[in-house]
């Protein structure tokens, strides 16, 4: 009867198992719809829905012969491990007569609130009464009516939605080990609510609201701004802390609307800090460069990219013309490409170049969630205090071109630059910002004086001000490229939105500068031919090819995964 | 036309009912038109009909098999005939209890007291044999529990994890292992338990220290619901007494009478006091509420025998349960199976030993009666009770405690045994504890009363236990007020199905309590639902005229 891998048959289709795994997980893994409610891989396993349960068969251990088991009772598939020979029936009119059963119950005391509810179109309860409800209400009693509360700095709780099945609460007390959420009153007055002036402020709190599977906790960042079917979404990477949390943005028109966490078990596991879900704000920040300047009389005057450009090389030239050396800091909040390529236009003007990584923020300490838990425990959710998604990548990068110990970090830069005595080899500067805030610090800015000065950079700050040339360039929504975090993992991520108008990402800006060196410098000439366009997976195979420490661009770079499609809710006949 | 034309039928049929013949409307034309035909939309009775009088006739034949209970026709007033089957009674040896003694005499039994009286000489028997022995003593007796599952309470023990002895015999140490009391009588219409903790609690003592040696177990719990301040202060100071008299504590049992691993084997006792929630009743709620959490039952297996209390082994009985434990050891497990009943089915498990029943409700003496298991309710309320109160008719009796459903003014005959289940369409024993209706009381309030308290009880972790028992109170409630339709009775039924019936649907029983409850006592007294409810008219289309002539 058992064969060499145990195996169960769901709805007539046998599926392999590992052992440990309950009948859920064999069941979501081979893509077979059983409705869940209270089920999260994440969180410990309660079974309080009631609507994942199943008939279940087994075989008598001593005959073979399958029989009901546990006495023919139904069974919840989230609790019960699944065991060799299993027969599981989602579908058996036992099973959908509770399905329909607890749909009901769970609709009669929810208001009618659809119209208005920001869940909406990505409501657990929708899908399912759509799919296992009935159609009509035979509730004609009052419902049960709760309020709405102001639950933290990010959540709002709408009680009347909440359907209890206290993945929240779990969450709190099981994940952050806060446990602000609880569960208070009885039966069908039950609400979630937090004790009395604790409100729910940790920094894992946004996930509570990814977690609801109803419209109860809600975001109040997203409260009322979109009706989440017009929004679209692109798989991205944290693109201000080290730790590389896979992320979706979710956008529409041009404009990013929220930041959820996209699952990776051997990354962010299902969760995002709030830091990474609310930190997308800069990309619409009103500070957005949104033109080339050039520096007149002192002070930046609007320019136009061909100027710019040609200014820009020719005081890079001029700079090692008069026997002084150029540099570049490459911010750690660029991609890899880019760096590559940022790299690349230095060397192009002086083989020496100097070769940096910019400032790499670190605000308080490493913390692994939950507390106590070991950093490699599957569940384990780690925030890292490094502030800069990309600062490993963009070493290995400048280090494959400059050689090992040929890149400087920060404080060797500004030394470099001569800080302090303004007196340095270096002549001119290639700058690179991209940081969610303002950066500029007074050592930068001392030792920038007297060089010449090329800032790229998506906010105004005093070193824009003070550069020759300053160039508008695109955030991490507005371009593609890798990430590498701070375990050493080189993520992908894809662009979600055109850039911001007027602005280039670091990359393109870095080809056009290619372009017009290789041009002789002038842009009239440059006119004939066009730069290459920015592309991130042609520059990571070029990169691999060119190098051979680049190698891993080729082989390793985690992309995310596809999207798992929508199944056709109808039945399909063969014709 | 058509309007006119039924009012013209309707004050016809005015006319018509009035002559005493029944109501038509008058046929005019020859087109199709709308006629209201009066359909009462209901299920056919479930088909407990038939099936309760099948099984009445088996009850009926098996009062017979009883001879005491035939002898015991009861007359109001005569002098009692009822005997307990050990000639005296067991549980309430200290306590005076109708029909045996008058409870004036009741106080509360100190340690002394119980020991003159022949008290912890059980435990004392218990000490001279070896755990595993007195395990298997319990398992002979049959000793069913008496919270309301009437699980075998020797055979609950022997799923604790199975000791490793070493090659001289000695046993490794259990560690933590706990024993729960389960003293959380919330049940409606229960009130055994209390009267134990009330004048005899060294009885429920000597019974833990039983179990605690049997089961090496080292720390008990009595978790005694919030509203029991009275009985909680009892036990505290029984407690007290029985630590200063080396029953508990530091020295070991019976002042380091018993030798475990180690040196003596003692026993540490304590008293929680629940906040006040039935639900803190269920086994597993109990644990947690013990945890200092909120007392919501916990998902099984893991079975608190193998993970309970602080997720170690863990041992859960009824007060009643363990205050036998001392006689059984005394007097062996022969003896007590000499009283109560065997099961009439074959294999069935039988209903030894005596029980506390509390008789409330219509009746002339309401009280708690030790009586064996087995007597007929009729008995009960009879002779112990003296009759229905006022001389009415029995109408019905809530098995024992409302979870268990109710018998029918044709059960009055059902043997108060484990078995009632079975025979009565009840879903069990439960407490024993009946409450009695007489003919005038409103079943339709009963359904209602009883299905507020689940609604309120409810601890709302099951989607089903947490929405259906508000919906069914809502209906009920309408129902009792005229407002409800035949096809509401029918969904009545359907959500106390859908609650509880279909085994598995919760976590715990407390949603099949509310099912049997309510949904008994809609099938055993249909017809007064039906009378309160209007029926559902659903309109038809028919055609008449050259059709329905041909
Ligand atoms: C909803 C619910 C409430 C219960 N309440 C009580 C109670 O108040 N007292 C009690 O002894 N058992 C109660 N029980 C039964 C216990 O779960 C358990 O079966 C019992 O304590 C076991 O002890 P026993 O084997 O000695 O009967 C309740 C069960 C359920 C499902
Ligand atoms: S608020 Fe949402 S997540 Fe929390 S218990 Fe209610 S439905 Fe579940
Ligand atoms: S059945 Fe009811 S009382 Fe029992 S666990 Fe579920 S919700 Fe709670
Ligand atoms: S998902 Fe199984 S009970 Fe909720």
């Amino acid at each position: 009867m058992s064969s060499p891998t145990p195996t169960i048959t769901i709805n007539g289709v046998r599926r392999p198992f590992s052992p440990g795994q309950t009948i859920l997980q064999v069941a979501n893994a081979a893509g077979v719809e059983v409705p869940q409610y209270c089920y999260h891989d994440g969180l410990s396993v309660v079974a309080s829905c009631r609507i994942c349960l199943c008939e279940v068969w087994s075989p008598n251990p001593r005959t073979g012969a399958l029989e009901p088991f546990m006495g023919g009772k139904l069974v919840p598939s989230c609790q019960q491990t699944a065991s060799d020979g299993m027969v599981v029936h989602t579908d058996s009119p036992k099973a959908v007569a509770n399905q329909k059963a607890v749909m009901e119950y769970l609709l009669i005391n929810h208001p009618l609130d659809c119209p208005v509810c920001d869940q909406s179109g990505e409501c657990f309860l929708q899908d399912y009464s759509y799919q296992y409800g009935r159609g009509v209400s035979r509730f004609q009693e009052e419902k049960v009516k709760q309020p709405k509360k102001d639950l933290g700095n990010h959540v709002l709780l709408y009680s009347d939605r909440c359907i209890m099945c206290t993945r929240c609460v779990r969450f709190t007390r099981e994940v952050t080990g806060t446990g602000e959420l609880m569960v208070m009153g009885r039966g069908n007055k039950e609400e979630i609510d937090v004790f009395p002036g604790i409100p729910i402020n940790n920094e894992l709190s946004g996930n509570v609201i990814d977690l609801c599977p109803v419209g109860a906790l809600l975001d109040k960042d997203f409260l009322f701004q979109q009706r989440v079917w017009y929004l679209k979404e692109t798989p991205s990477i944290d693109p201000i802390t080290a730790s590389g949390d896979n992320i979706w943005i979710h956008h529409n028109e041009g404009k990013i609307h929220r930041v959820k966490p996209r699952e990776n078990p051997r990354v962010n596991k299902w969760w995002i800090t709030d830091e990474v879900r609310y930190g997308w704000k800069f990309v619409h920040s009103a500070d957005r460069l949104g033109a080339p300047a050039r520096k007149q009389y002192g002070y930046p005057a609007q320019s136009d990219f061909p100027r710019a450009y040609e200014i820009a090389v020719a005081g890079l030239r001029r700079a090692v013309e008069d026997g002084g050396r150029v540099a570049l800091l490459a911010s750690p909040m660029i991609a890899c490409e880019e760096a590559y390529l940022l790299a690349q236009v230095v060397r192009e003007i002086d083989r020496e170049a100097v070769l940096a990584v910019g400032p790499v923020p670190v605000k308080g300490s490493d913390r692994v969630y939950p507390p106590g838990a070991s950093e490699d425990d599957p569940r384990a959710f780690k925030v890292h205090a490094e502030k800069a998604p990309n600062a490993r990548g963009v070493r290995r990068v400048l280090e494959a071109l400059a050689g090992p110990g040929q890149v400087l970090d920060f404080e060797a830069f500004l030394r470099a630059m001569g800080k302090g005595t303004g007196s340095s080899g270096v002549r001119a500067a290639l700058v690179t910002g991209n940081y969610p805030s303002a950066w500029t610090t007074p050592e930068l800015l001392g030792c920038l004086g007297g060089k010449f000065i090329v800032a790229i950079d998506t906010l105004a700050g005093p070193h824009v001000d003070a550069a020759d040339i300053s160039l508008p360039a695109a955030t991490f929504a507005e371009k593609s490229g890798t990430f590498e975090n701070a375990r050493g993992m080189i993520q992908s991520f894809e662009r979600a939105l055109t850039a911001f108008e007027g602005a280039r990402p670091e990359g393109q800006i870095a080809f056009d500068l290619l372009h017009l060196i290789a041009c002789g410098g002038e842009y009239e000439r440059a006119g004939a031919t066009r730069p290459e366009v920015y592309d991130a997976a042609d520059i990571r195979s070029r990169m691999a090819a060119e190098h051979e420490t680049l190698g891993v661009f080729a082989s390793a770079v985690g992309h995310p995964a596809p999207r798992p499609q929508a199944r056709p809710d109808m039945r399909l006949v063969e014709i | 036309m058509n309007k006119s034309a039924s009012q013209l039928g309707s004050r016809k049929a005015g006319k018509e009912s009035s002559r005493g013949t029944p109501a038509r409307d008058a046929p005019i034309g020859n087109g199709p038109r709308l006629a209201r035909v009066r359909i009462s939309v209901s299920r056919p009775r479930l088909s407990h009909g038939t099936l309760e009088t099948r099984k009445k006739h088996r009850g009926a034949r098996r009062v017979r098999l009883i001879p005491d209970a035939r002898k015991a026709r009861p007359t109001l007033g005569t002098a009692m005939s009822y005997t307990l089957k050990a000639g005296q009674p067991i549980l309430t040896k200290r306590i005076p209890c109708w029909p045996f003694a008058d409870p004036k005499g009741r106080h509360v039994v100190s340690y002394d007291e119980y020991v003159r009286s022949g008290g912890y000489e059980g435990l004392r028997k218990a000490l001279s044999m070896k755990p595993d022995s007195v395990t298997e003593e319990v398992k002979k007796s049959v000793l069913r529990g008496r919270g309301g599952a009437g699980f075998p309470t020797g055979l609950k023990w022997t799923f604790l994890p199975k000791l490793t002895t070493d090659e001289s015999g000695v046993e490794a140490d259990p560690g933590a292992r706990y024993l729960a009391i389960n003293a959380d009588e919330s049940e409606p219409g229960t009130f055994k338990d209390r009267l134990l903790m009330d004048f005899d609690p060294h009885l429920v003592l000597e019974g833990i220290a039983i179990c605690c040696y049997a089961c090496r177990i080292r720390t008990a719990f009595i978790f005694i619901r919030g509203e029991y301040h009275h009985q909680a202060h009892v036990l505290e100071t029984a407690i007290k007494e029985a630590y200063e008299n080396g029953i508990f504590g530091g020295k070991g049992l019976l002042g380091g009478t018993a030798t475990g691993r180690g040196g003596p084997f003692a026993v540490e006792c304590h008293v929680h006091r629940g906040a006040g929630a039935y639900i803190c009743g269920e086994e597993t709620a109990l644990l947690e509420a013990l945890e200092g959490k909120r007392g919501w039952p916990r998902i099984k297996p893991p079975f608190p025998a193998i993970k309970g209390l602080f997720g170690r082994p863990t041992i859960i009985n009824n007060v009643e349960t363990v205050a036998h434990l001392p006689s059984i050891v005394e007097h062996g497990s022969e003896w007590f199976t000499r009283q109560g009943v065997a099961s009439t089915f074959p294999n069935g498990m039988a209903s030894y030993g005596t029980k506390l029943m509390g008789v409330s409700g219509h009746v002339n003496r309401p009280g708690c009666y030790e009586c064996d298991l087995g007597i007929p309710l009729r008995t009960l309320v009879e002779e112990h009770c003296q009759g229905m109160r006022g001389g009415k008719k029995f109408k019905g009796a809530i098995a024992g405690g409302i979870s268990m459903g109710i018998l029918g003014p044709d059960q009055y005959e059902a043997e108060m045994d484990f078995d009632i289940g079975r025979k009565h369409n009840v879903l069990g024993l439960g407490t024993a504890c009946p409450t009695v209706f007489d003919q005038d009381t409103d079943m339709v309030a009963v359904a209602r009363n009883i299905a507020r308290f689940f609604k309120h009880e409810s601890c709302g972790q099951c989607t089903p236990c947490r929405e259906g028992s508000g919906w069914l109170y809502q209906l009920l409630g309408r129902i009792e007020e005229g407002h409800g339709r035949t096809k509401d009775l029918d969904l009545t039924l359907e959500i106390a199905t859908s609650m509880g019936s279909m085994p598995g649907t919760t976590i715990c029983g407390l949603a099949d309590g509310n099912n049997w409850a309510v949904r008994t006592i809609i099938n055993k007294y249909r017809a007064e639902f039906e009378a309160r409810v209007r029926p559902t008219f659903v309109p038809i289309r028919m055609t008449v005229g050259a059709m329905a002539k041909g």
